[in-house]
């Protein structure tokens, strides 16, 4: 498994641009209180894969693998429902602060997105039992997916298709798959596999873009104007109950310490399980920093896979950003900026380097799907 | 001979479905038994609805009476999990929540009857005159494997209260949980039926 992200990486490099920052597209994640400018988008407007006509637009660059694609489909696991026993929500509705703050309570998770003229935000609480959201932004086709027994937002551009969850896991992971050439995406991995609906797709990696995972106090104090994901979704449940327990306080299965559920591929013990890592990878390998050490410094200085990073946290959104930073700049933190030698200041969000694609992870997802990471703790 | 006795030798004479069946007929002319059947048959629908996550309640919460329906009614063929059906309706009242499965419901009322029936005989056992040994009451047990069938999206319910990791032979045994709940509580209605007498009660 080692040797094969290593051979990937090396037979990558020659070409390696980001997968996480391609381009600049119409979407992209949470940006800073002042902003309203996309940020690590990878830009959502690509063609569909050759051989896979009608299927999601996928990115150039193809994201690591933990394996050979093939044996990923292996080692995935039925959860118990089967394909789209989780239903997703396909026609989405939005209400406005007032109405949404009638029934989230300002501590909950909320996953945020926010474009240059809409700014969305897609509760923790319905997407538990959804995992995707195929919604449009923009104008643009997107899904916003959430898997919880990883801890992962994401969001990826989907075409004309929509993704549906397909009731099979890869360490823990949910398996999305398109509904056009019904072919499997792990979403961690953001990258086709075989599975028994398409036994040999191309093997793309989707264009994804950044989700913010923050609270609905945070987000709607920074976007008091953003629609939020309704809960009159067309399905009858419960949306005020977790499954799995409660992140408001943290407990049951997203207690640090506490158990998968499913096998899981991660043996690295550096951190508790279910500790929050904020990571980052691309076809160069993969980093992580982890999300209290991130809050307690607010600038973590990284590399992954020679590539050198720097990690800033943002303070109005608890959230933290990944930037390359080849020349190695230096910024000191003053207050909730960041400064540079020059004397300029910038928010977390705005450092002017270019951002990669990072996003909340639980440790042992992220371990478990790139074993070689390095980790900053 | 007398009638009696000659209702006893058929009786007696008779096959185990035959006694099984003679049995719950006697229970359901019974009051005292037909309240034990209801009483059990309830208390076992409620804890079962509980268990598979139907029937809730609001924590601090209440609601007036209200009913959500799904705007996709064909999701009433939907299975979500393993014996596992989708919701087509929210019910609230007060500080109680029902989803509303007609499948999950189904499910439930089968496994209720036959535990309410398991228990009925049981009670029928206890009050006929020459009691049928206290073994019989064991067979309530079979409708604990059902109470652990509850799941969450992914994954049994019950591995996440324990803090159990499931491999994929463990899932596949959650599988199985309700229908081998099914043949415990028939196996042991027959074997608990065929204990109690009519003629003696």
């Amino acid at each position: 498994m080692t040797q094969y992200v290593t051979r990937r990486a090396v037979l990558a490099a020659g070409v390696a641009s980001l997968a996480g920052c391609l381009g600049r597209g119409p979407v992209g994640g949470a940006v800073n209180p002042s902003s309203t400018t996309p940020d690590d988008g990878t830009g959502l407007d690509g063609e569909p894969p050759k051989g896979n006509p009608g299927g999601p637009p996928t990115a150039q660059d193809r994201l690591p693998l933990p394996g050979e694609p093939s044996s990923l489909r292996d080692r995935a696991v039925s959860g118990g429902p089967p394909k789209d026993g989780i239903p997703s929500i396909d026609s989405p509705a939005f209400v406005a602060t007032d109405e949404a703050s009638d029934w989230i309570d300002p501590s909950d998770p909320v996953f945020g997105l926010a474009t240059g003229t809409e700014t969305k935000a897609y509760p923790q609480s319905i997407l538990v039992w959804h995992e995707i959201c195929n919604d449009v932004v923009d104008g643009t086709p997107v899904s916003v997916t959430y898997c919880p027994l990883t801890g992962t937002a994401m969001g990826f551009a989907r075409g004309e298709t929509t993704f549906g969850v397909s009731g099979r896991l890869v360490n823990n992971n949910l398996i999305m798959y398109d509904r056009a050439t019904e072919t499997w995406w792990p979403q961690v991995l953001a990258t086709a596999i075989p599975g028994p609906w398409n036994e040999s797709p191309p093997i793309r990696s989707l264009r994804e873009f950044r989700v913010v995972w923050t609270t609905w106090e945070r987000w709607s104090t920074v976007h008091p104007h953003t629609k939020v994901l309704s809960r009159e979704t067309g399905f009858a449940q419960r949306y005020g109950s977790d499954p799995y327990g409660s992140y408001n306080p943290r407990r049951g299965y997203y207690e640090p310490d506490s158990t998968p559920l499913f096998v899981s591929w991660g043996e690295d013990d550096r951190l508790p399980p279910k500790t929050v890592v904020i990571g980052t990878r691309a076809a160069d390998g993969a980093a992580a920093f982890e999300k209290n050490a991130l809050r307690e410094g607010r600038r973590i200085e990284g590399n992954r896979g020679g590539s050198q990073l720097v990690a800033t946290y943002d303070p109005h959104l608890d959230t933290g950003y990944v930037y390359e930073n080849p020349s190695r700049a230096q910024f000191e933190v003053r207050d909730d900026t960041f400064v540079a030698e020059s004397e300029d200041s910038f928010t977390a969000a705005e450092l002017p380097l270019e951002r990669t694609l990072a996003f909340d992870a639980m440790w042992f997802a992220w371990s478990g799907f790139y074993p070689e990471t390095t980790l900053y703790d | 001979m007398t009638d009696h006795d000659q209702a006893r030798i058929e009786y007696s004479e008779s096959g185990i479905y035959t006694k099984t069946v003679a049995a719950l007929a006697v229970a359901a002319s019974r009051r005292d038994s037909r309240a034990v059947f209801l009483v059990s048959g309830s208390v076992y629908l409620v804890v079962y609805l509980v268990t598979v996550g139907d029937l809730s309640t609001l924590s601090g919460g209440w609601e007036p009476f209200t009913i959500r329906v799904a705007e996709d009614l064909s999701r009433v063929f939907a299975r979500v999990g393993f014996f596992r059906f989708a919701a087509i309706a929210v019910v609230s009242i007060g500080p109680v929540v029902y989803l509303f499965s007609p499948g999950n419901a189904l499910v439930a009322i089968l496994l209720a009857g036959l535990v309410a029936g398991n228990v009925a005989l049981t009670y029928l056992g206890f009050v006929q005159p020459r009691a049928c040994g206290l073994e019989s009451s064991t067979g309530v047990l079979g409708g604990i494997p059902a109470l652990l069938s509850g799941a969450a999206c992914c994954g049994p319910t019950i591995l996440l209260v324990f803090g159990v990791q499931a491999g994929s032979t463990l899932i596949t045994g959650f599988q199985l949980l309700v229908p081998v709940a099914v043949l415990l509580l028939l196996g042991s209605l027959l074997i608990v039926g065929q204990q109690v007498d009519p003629s003696l009660l």
